[in-house]
């Protein structure tokens, strides 16, 4: 379980988020949603020990996250699926998963494993596996980015809007996915998303975050009925 | 001829494991590294001590390796470090290059000093050819700075290609963060290669001054032709800094004595000239290095 | 001991001026259109060189003294005849005065546009890289091409300061180096605030839009670099005429680091901390190297060695602690639009 408390952070003397507090549960799918600008990314950045976090608690099934510089993050079993730059663009698709798959301290069976759940999971990897990973198009891109986080089976994956600017069939897709990892791969998932319809369908809990403040906690159903916000802040009911 | 193109050769590989460095950190650090050419100085005077004290000064090659190395890890936790915490800009990282080649070229001199007095010799005139061996007709510096280039050169590449280390430093050139994010210590990877590039630049100073006469201010000298050497291979390509190391160091000393018979021997005056122009041209025609040309095709 | 100080402070405000009119340059270069000009030093030595190269025979020209010695490679004997001409003659030695300085300026803005030429479309790393390498190529061309400046034994300049009296002399030269800096620096200050000099400083802020919008950004960058290092030549041609001689030992440390350290100190951007940076840095240094023979017996190398390591620790501690200065860059707001700034504030 990951557990934020009262968190306060930003960048230097830029102060974005309030008192942010969030709990994400294992097997389900935590959104953020809000507008341009609000800090989501700075909440990610916080987990990730990427921003300056002034006061407030990260835990992560009871271990303290704040402080720790990323790497550490990272070898505590926490991905993170950036929203741009998330792939290394000269490397091909399979040599990005086993790159990242070695650094893990995975032996070399977990690590075939783990590639062939990927591959099955997105076949099309499979076929581009040769293929220099920075030729590959918009949605394969972000497949292979989302694979990237995934290579070594995380507890925590956090998720910056994987579907911004993709084509439609892809938005579907790749949203299937997501669920689809949820269902068959035993982990934290914190999304952030844009696509505030596709997001409240496979979501099991909502945050609504706007100037660097929780306006909103819930089920995405709560979040319907309260029309206010959901017209104001997200441009839907 | 034949003479001239040995000594060319040899120069070539000097220059290559020079600019190798260079170019090596422009993709790691994104920063050109302006105390490079220090770097290559403390390696002249790590051999000459040795010289000095009676050892075999090839054993400058590796001491020079350290040496150097450590100067330049210096200069990455001190100054380079620091910044990048701060998010400082490319400029002021430039400018701190620029800080640190200044305060070595003080401690250089002071050591020159020190060395002048202590063995009443006079130290900046450092010239070791005289007690160079030779072996088939060969002077040593030119077999041991071609093998050694080669064995450095291959070393390099089973160390980038053939280890989690050398994977984990090619992931920092292609996606610092994205390496950060994935467990890798960006920090002890950016030092390693400072490590590694002041290595070889230490490595091509400990020899230098077995090919020609050596000082204080042969850093000055030296920036264009590494930096020409490096952006002509392609500061994108690592083994491109080789091909420019050689296709400069010929052109300086092959083609200039060449072209002395042609023209006249004045020309020789201006081989100094050689780098700046062959780096201006460079620029205008074709940014990117030779490389980039060949591997469009 | 009267006399001593008064030479101090001669010599003080002599290289304040110099060193105000670089950085002033550096500071149009840098601080307005964004160039790392790492080689300050080649339009600098090129104007000294340059001044080295022609004054006495513009002097010839002038003077239509009848000179058989060769006044680059046989100088004594040339300036055995020019010299007392000179200083006899103060309209004809403020002409060549002018005219030298002229030169100095266009000789100057042609080297760095030989200088920026290359590179002037290229990213800051390669640009700063070409700007660097070539700074050392002047003292090249000045060795090995003798009928320059005599190689490496330099040349002495006839002196076009002695018509006032040999007694004042440094005096004149001084204030005349002070006037001028005076002048280029009320005219970078005015330059900032035109159109133009904004619109440099809009490319540096954001170079990636400024490209965008089209050729702008190489034409800014070229303005800048011609008027800055016409600035410097004439710098260096005024520190020739003022010492009275040369020889092709500029170094980068004096003249390309020594620059940087004083428009670091003083504030990137901003002319009135550059030119605060400049005298103070000026000021400590002078009352070092005037109290040199105190340090001279403890060290036991030469002091100029200790100048580099400790400025150099300086320039460290300033990249990291304080980047932007004593007197940080403040965004110049022209009047019209100030006021308009106050009245909406005061309607809300
Ligand atoms: N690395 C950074 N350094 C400094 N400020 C930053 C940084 N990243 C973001 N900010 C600032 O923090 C604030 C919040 O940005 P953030 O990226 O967290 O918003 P967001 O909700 O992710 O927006 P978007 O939907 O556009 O991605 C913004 O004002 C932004 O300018
Ligand atoms: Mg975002």
């Amino acid at each position: 379980m990951l557990v934020i408390e009262k968190l306060n952070s930003g960048y230097g003397k830029l102060h974005v988020l309030y008192d942010v507090s969030l709990t994400a549960k294992r097997k389900e799918i935590t959104a953020v949603l809000g507008p341009n600008g609000a800090g989501k990314t700075t909440l990610l950045n916080s987990i990730f020990g990427l921003a300056d976090i002034y006061s407030g608690s990260i835990e992560l099934d009871d271990e303290r996250l704040n402080k720790m510089p990323p790497h550490m993050i990272s070898r505590r079993g926490v991905s993170y699926v950036f929203q741009l730059m998330n792939i290394f663009p000269n490397l091909t698709v399979e040599e990005n998963l086993r790159l990242v798959a070695r650094f893990s301290g995975m032996n070399h069976k977990d690590i075939e494993n783990s590639l062939k759940e990927i591959y099955d999971l997105f076949p099309i990897l499979k076929e581009r596996r040769r293929q220099v990973a920075g030729t590959l198009s918009g949605g394969e891109r972000q497949m292979l980015a989302i694979s990237i986080g995934l290579i070594k089976r995380p507890r925590l994956l956090l998720l910056d809007e994987p579907t911004a600017g993709l084509a439609v069939r892809y938005v579907d897709m790749l949203i299937e996915k997501i669920l689809e990892m949820k269902k068959t791969m035993d982990m934290i998932i914190l999304l952030v998303e844009q696509n505030v319809h596709k997001a409240l369908k496979i979501a099991d809990k909502v945050y609504v975050l706007v100037s660097g403040r929780i306006i909103f906690e819930g089920t995405p159903s709560e979040l319907v009925n309260k029309e206010d916000i959901a017209k104001m802040y997200l441009g839907v009911g | 001829m034949i003479e001239t193109l040995i000594s060319g050769i040899t120069y070539s590989s000097l220059l290559s494991l020079m600019a190798l460095g260079i170019t090596l950190l422009y993709r790691t650090t994104k920063v050109p590294n302006f105390a490079h050419a220090s770097f290559v100085v403390f390696g002249i005077y790590t051999s000459y001590t040795l010289a000095l004290l009676g050892y075999n000064p090839y054993l400058g090659t590796l001491l020079g390796f350290i040496v150097s190395g450590i100067i330049a890890l210096i200069l990455f936790y001190a100054l380079l470090e620091p910044l990048r915490r701060r998010k400082s800009s490319i400029f002021i990282l430039m400018m701190a290059t620029l800080t640190y080649d200044i305060l070595m070229f003080g401690i250089i001199n002071i050591y020159a000093d020190y060395l002048q007095t202590t063995f009443k010799i006079p130290a900046r005139n450092v010239y070791l050819a005289p007690q160079d061996f030779t072996l088939i007709g060969l002077k040593g510096v030119t077999i041991v700075s071609t093998s050694l280039l080669i064995v450095l050169l291959m070393l390099l590449y089973i160390l980038l290609n053939r280890t989690i280390i050398g994977a984990a430093l090619r992931a920092v050139m292609e996606n610092p963060s994205l390496a950060q994010a994935n467990g890798i210590n960006v920090s002890l990877m950016l030092a390693l290669s400072w490590f590694l590039a002041g290595g070889l630049a230490g490595v091509a100073g400990a020899l230098l001054p077995m090919y020609m006469m050596t000082d204080p201010s042969t850093g000055m000298l030296l920036i264009a032709p590494m930096f020409c050497a490096s952006i002509l291979g392609g500061l994108e390509q690592i083994y491109g800094a080789p091909l420019g190391g050689f296709i400069l160091g010929l052109a300086t000393t092959v083609l200039v004595s060449w072209l002395s018979g042609v023209i006249g021997y004045w020309i020789m005056t201006y081989s100094l000239m050689v780098p700046y122009i062959t780096l201006i041209v460079t620029l205008i025609f074709i940014p990117r290095g030779v490389v980039s040309i060949i591997l469009k095709r | 001991m009267f006399d001593v100080i008064i030479l101090f402070i001669t010599d003080l405000l002599a290289f304040f001026g110099i060193y105000l009119m670089l950085n002033t340059a550096l500071n149009i270069e840098r601080g307005y259109a964004g160039i790392p000009n790492f080689g300050l030093l080649f339009s600098y030595a090129g104007g000294a060189y340059i001044t080295g190269h022609l004054t006495a025979k513009i002097a010839i020209l002038l003077t239509g003294a009848k000179v058989e010695a060769d006044p680059i490679t046989q100088p004594v004997s040339a300036l055995m005849v020019l010299n007392p001409i000179l200083a006899s003659n103060p309209l004809i030695s403020i002409t060549l005065l002018i005219i030298i300085l002229l030169i100095g300026a266009s000789f100057g803005a042609l080297l760095g546009l030989i200088q920026l030429g290359p590179a002037i479309r290229l990213r800051e790393d390669y640009l700063a890289i070409t700007l660097l390498a070539l700074g050392e190529v002047m003292n090249y061309i000045a060795i090995a091409y003798k009928p320059f400046i005599n190689g490496s034994l330099g040349v002495q300049v006839p002196d076009v300061f002695s018509w006032i009296g040999s007694r004042y002399r440094f005096y004149l030269a001084t204030g005349i180096i002070l006037l001028i800096a005076f002048i280029l620096y009320i005219y970078a200050e005015f330059l900032g605030r035109t159109p133009l000099g904004r619109a440099m400083k809009a490319i540096r802020e954001n170079e990636i839009a400024a490209v965008s919008l089209g050729k702008s950004l190489t034409r800014y960058r070229a303005i800048a670099m011609i008027i800055g290092s016409a600035f410097t030549g004439v710098a260096g041609s005024l520190w020739t005429l003022y010492s009275g001689a040369i020889t092709p030992t500029l170094q980068r440390f004096d003249w390309t680091f020594l620059p940087w350290l004083m428009i670091f100190l003083g504030g990137i951007g901003n002319n009135l901390g550059v030119a605060l940076g400049t005298f103070i840095f000026v000021l400590i240094n002078r009352l070092i190297i005037f109290n040199k023979h105190l340090l001279a017996g403890v060290l036991p190398f030469d002091i100029v060695w200790f100048d580099y390591i400790s400025l150099g620790l300086i320039m460290g501690l300033i990249l990291i602690y304080r980047p932007q200065g004593i007197l940080p860059e403040k965004p110049y707001i022209p009047k019209n639009i100030r006021r308009k700034i106050v009245v909406s504030r005061s309607q809300e």
